[in-house]
C-alpha cells in the first residue's frame, strides 16, 4: 500500500501539469474572492447594517473558478495515463486495481485538500484586510471575519471539503469515460449548466428542486453564514448532495476500472 | 528496340486547392465517431433541455389583477387623474399647464380624449412633461414629439371624425399643430378633459439568482387655467367629474377654485409588456449543447496534435494558415447547420407547451418565425454555437491541449453568467459587455431590460454577439500567428 501510494504521488508531482494546476487553483480562489470582495461596499445599500452580505461566502466566490482548476487536475491524473498507455505499466506493476484506484484517489484528493485550504485561507485573509476599508466593520455589524467564528470555520472547512469533493467527482468521471476532453465537459456540465438552468427556470417549484439537486449550488451553501433559513438547502445537507455525486461517480469509476480491460 | 513508355499514374495528380482542403477537414470531421456523436448530442442536448425549460416554466400574467389589454390587445398599464366631461360629436379642449410639479421626469400633465374613462380604452393625449418637452400621445403606441418647452403651455386637441389633432401654443394665440391621429372606430360621445399622470419610480434589486423589482408609487400636482370645452354642436352644459383611472396605489385628487384647476394624479399610461422572453425559453437549451460544441471544437485540433497527425496534415499542406482556414469553415458550418436543426425544432416544440404554461396571448403574443426579431433569435442561436466553436478551435490551436482549452472555454463563457448573477446591475451589464457571455443575448426577441434575471437581458443580441466574435476573431487570429512560429 505504501508503495503504491508512493508511486501515485511520483507519478503525480512530477508532471509540470500538476504543480500549475495547483497553483491556478489557489491563484484563481484568491484573486478572484478578493475581486468579488473588493467591487461590494456597503455605499450600495441603503444604511450599511442593512446591507446583510455574507462576506464569509463573498470572500470564499473564488472557488468557482478555482474548481476549474481542480476538475483538470483530477481528471488529467487518470486519463493522462489512459493517453499515453501508461496506466498498462502501472497496473502491470501493481495488478491489484482496487488498491490501484484507492492509493490514486488518496493522493489527488490530499494534494487537492492542502491546495484548498491554502487558498481559502488566503481568500479569507485578503478579504480581512479588505472588508473594513469598503465599509463592513465592526460597528456596520461586520466582526472581522474570523475562523473562531463557528459558521465561519464551517464554511472555510466546508469550502475545503468542497473542492476535494469536486476532485473525488472528477476522478469518478475520469476513470469511467477515461478521455480528457470528454471527461472535462462531463464533470463542467454537471457543475456550472446545472446552477445556470436552476437559475432561469422561472417556475418556483422547479427552481428550488434543481437548486438542491445541482452539485455546485447545493454544495456552495456550505459557504453560506447569514439568512441560512432563506437556503434551498442547508449547509451540510448540501455538501451532502455533492459527496452522494462524488460518491456515485467513484463507484462507477471504480466499477468500471475492475471489470474493463486497461 | 524496345520502346520506353512514360509512366502515367491512373490516379489524377492531387491539387492543393482550397477545395481539396476543406474536403480534407470536412471528412477528418465525419471519419471521427466521437465527434459525430459529439454533435448530435449538442442537437438533442439543445432540444430536450429546451423542452424541459419551457415545461418548467410558468407565470400568471394573464391572470394578474392589474394586467390591462390596450386597443389593439396589447398589455398596458393605464394609470392617473381624469377630470372630464362627455363630448358629443366633434368638438375641442383647450387649457394652459400653468404649472407642474417634477415628480418623474416623464410626469405628464395636459388634455385627453378618451373613449370611456376606463383603463385601456382608446385615448390621444397632448401633455407637457418636465424632461421631454410637448408630447403627443396615443393608444400607448404613438409618441410625437412637440417643442422641448416646458410649463406654462397651452395645450388644444380638436376632434374632426375619428381624427384627433394635438396643438400647442405658447400664449394661446399663435397655435402650433403637432399631429393628427386617427382613431378608428371612436364613438360619437367621449370623454373629454385634463388629466395627470406622474410614472412609479422603479428600482431593480439583483441577488444570486433572483431579481426583484421594487419601487414606490409617485404623484406629481399640476395646475390649469384657460380650460375650455367647445362643441361644434350645441349640447347641454356638461359638468365636470374626476376619478383616478386605474390602480394606482397613491390616490389623486383635483379641485376647482376660480377657473383654475388643481390636479394631483399617480400612474403610468404606457405599454406594459412582461419581460419575461418565450422565444428565449424555448431556445434555452442550447445551454447546455453547447458543452459538447466546444469539446468537439477544442478535439478538432487538439486530437490532430496528441496523435501526431498535424505534422502529416502540414506535409500535405505546408501552408498552415490555410489548414485553420479550412477547420474554422468545416467546424463553423457543421455546427451551423446542426444548430439550425436544433434551434427550428426546439422552438416549433417548445412554443405550444410555453402557452400551455400561460405564457399565451394578450401577454404574450404567439411569436412566429416570420417576425425579425423571432428569426434573429433562432437563426442567431445556430450561429452562436458556430462562433462558440470556432471560438473552441482557435482555443484548441492556441493551447494544444483538450484539457486547457475546453475549461478555458467553458470558464469564459458560463462563468460571467453565474458571476453576473450576484452582481449590482451595472456592474453585470459591464461584465456582459466585455465578456464572450454577452453572445448569448443573440437569443433574445425583446428589447433589452433589468428586470430579468438573465444577465445577458441587460445588453443589445447585436452588442453581445458582435463581442463573441470578436472573441472568436482575435483568438483565431492569434492561433494563426502562433502556427506559423511554433514547431508543430
Amino acid at each position: 500500500m505504501r508503495r503504491a501510494l508512493r508511486a501515485e504521488w511520483t507519478k503525480l508531482r512530477t508532471v509540470s501539469s500538476t504543480a500549475w494546476l495547483l497553483l491556478a487553483a489557489v491563484a484563481f480562489t484568491v484573486a478572484v474572492g478578493t475581486l468579488a470582495t473588493a467591487s461590494v461596499d456597503t455605499s450600495q445599500c441603503p444604511t450599511p447594517t442593512t446591507c446583510f452580505e455574507d462576506t464569509t461566502k463573498l470572500s470564499l466566490t473564488g472557488v468557482w473558478l478555482g474548481q476549474i482548476a481542480v476538475v483538470v487536475l483530477a481528471v488529467l491524473a487518470v486519463t493522462n495515463e489512459y493517453g499515453t498507455g501508461m496506466i498498462q505499466t502501472t497496473l502491470a506493476a501493481t495488478p491489484q486495481r482496487g488498491m490501484v484506484f484507492v492509493t490514486k484517489a488518496t493522493v489527488v484528493t490530499a494534494t487537492v485538500l492542502a491546495a484548498a485550504t491554502v487558498g481559502v485561507l488566503g481568500s479569507l485573509l485578503a478579504a480581512r484586510s479588505i472588508l473594513p476599508g469598503n465599509g463592513f466593520t465592526p460597528a456596520n455589524g461586520y466582526p472581522p471575519l474570523s475562523l473562531a467564528d463557528e459558521p465561519t470555520l464551517r464554511a472555510a472547512i466546508g469550502t475545503v471539503l468542497y473542492l476535494g469533493l469536486v476532485a473525488l467527482l472528477s476522478l469518478g468521471v475520469g476513470t469511467a469515460i477515461r478521455d480528457t476532453a470528454g471527461a472535462i465537459t462531463t464533470v463542467l456540465t454537471l457543475l456550472y449548466v446545472f446552477p445556470v438552468i436552476a437559475a432561469f427556470v422561472t417556475d418556483p417549484q422547479w427552481h428550488e428542486r434543481l437548486q438542491k439537486l445541482a452539485p455546485m449550488t447545493a454544495g456552495l451553501a456550505i459557504q453560506a453564514t447569514k439568512g441560512l433559513d432563506q437556503l434551498p438547502i442547508r449547509p451540510w445537507a448540501g455538501l451532502g448532495v455533492l459527496a452522494a455525486y462524488a460518491g456515485a461517480a467513484m463507484l462507477l469509476g471504480a466499477a468500471l476500472f475492475k471489470l474493463r480491460d486497461a | 528496340m524496345a520502346t520506353t513508355r512514360t509512366y502515367r499514374p491512373a490516379v489524377p495528380a492531387g491539387r492543393d486547392g482550397f477545395g481539396r482542403l476543406l474536403l480534407a477537414e470536412w471528412t477528418k470531421l465525419r471519419s471521427v465517431r466521437r465527434w459525430v456523436l459529439g454533435l448530435l448530442a449538442a442537437a438533442v442536448l439543445t432540444i430536450v433541455i429546451s423542452l424541459l425549460a419551457a415545461a418548467g416554466s410558468g407565470t400568471d400574467a394573464n391572470q394578474e389583477p392589474n394586467f390591462v389589454v390596450g386597443p389593439d390587445g396589447q398589455p398596458v398599464v393605464d394609470d392617473f387623474h381624469f377630470v372630464h366631461q362627455p363630448l358629443s360629436g366633434d368638438g375641442s379642449v383647450t387649457a394652459r399647464v400653468l404649472t407642474q410639479e417634477h415628480s418623474h421626469q416623464w410626469a405628464g400633465a395636459g388634455v385627453m380624449l378618451k373613449e370611456i374613462a376606463t383603463s385601456g380604452s382608446p385615448y390621444v393625449a397632448i401633455m407637457v412633461t418636465p424632461r421631454h418637452g410637448v408630447r403627443l400621445r396615443s393608444n400607448f403606441t404613438t409618441d410625437l414629439p412637440g417643442s422641448t418647452d416646458t410649463v406654462p403651455r397651452w395645450l388644444r386637441l380638436t376632434r374632426s371624425g375619428t381624427s384627433v389633432t394635438g396643438y400647442e401654443s405658447a400664449d394661446g394665440v399663435a397655435w402650433r399643430k403637432v399631429g393628427t391621429v386617427d382613431l378608428h372606430g371612436l364613438p360619437q360621445s367621449v370623454e373629454i378633459g385634463l388629466f395627470v399622470s406622474s410614472p412609479p419610480e422603479v428600482v431593480i434589486e439583483r441577488q444570486a439568482g433572483s431579481t426583484s423589482v421594487g419601487g414606490h408609487p409617485t404623484s406629481g400636482t399640476a395646475t390649469f387655467d384657460h380650460v375650455q370645452v367647445a362643441a361644434a354642436r350645441p349640447q347641454q352644459p356638461a359638468t365636470w367629474a374626476d376619478e383616478d383611472v386605474g390602480r394606482s396605489p397613491a390616490r389623486g385628487e383635483a379641485t376647482e377654485t376660480g377657473g383654475t384647476f388643481t390636479v394631483t394624479g399617480s400612474g403610468e399610461i404606457a405599454p406594459n409588456p412582461p419581460p419575461d422572453d418565450v422565444v428565449q425559453t424555448s431556445l434555452f437549451g442550447a445551454f447546455v449543447g453547447l458543452m459538447a460544441i466546444v469539446a468537439v471544437g477544442v478535439l478538432f485540433i487538439t486530437s490532430e496534435y496528441k496523435r501526431g497527425m498535424i505534422r502529416t496534415t502540414f506535409a500535405a499542406s505546408p501552408r498552415r494558415g490555410r489548414v485553420l482556414a479550412a477547420k474554422a469553415i468545416v467546424i463553423g458550418v457543421a455546427t451551423f447547420a446542426v444548430g439550425m436543426v436544433a434551434s427550428v425544432t426546439a422552438f416549433l416544440l417548445a412554443q405550444p407547451i410555453l402557452r400551455e404554461n400561460g405564457f399565451a396571448p394578450p401577454a404574450f403574443p404567439r411569436p412566429s418565425l416570420s417576425e425579425g426579431p423571432v428569426l434573429r433569435a433562432v437563426v442567431g442561436t445556430a450561429a452562436l454555437l458556430a462562433v462558440i466553436a470556432v471560438f473552441s478551435l482557435g482555443a484548441g490551436a492556441l493551447l494544444r491541449r483538450s484539457a486547457g482549452a475546453i475549461s478555458a472555454v467553458i470558464a469564459l463563457l458560463l462563468l460571467p453568467v453565474i458571476v453576473a448573477g450576484v452582481l449590482p446591475t451595472s456592474a453585470a451589464r459591464w461584465l456582459m459587455r466585455v465578456t464572450p457571455a454577452g453572445g448569448f443575448a443573440i437569443q433574445r426577441a425583446k428589447e433589452p431590460t433589468e428586470a430579468l434575471v438573465e444577465p445577458w437581458s441587460l445588453i443589445g443580441p447585436w452588442t453581445g454577439f458582435g463581442v463573441l466574435c470578436a472573441y472568436a476573431a482575435v483568438t483565431l487570429a492569434l492561433a494563426f500567428w502562433l502556427l506559423r512560429r511554433r514547431d508543430a
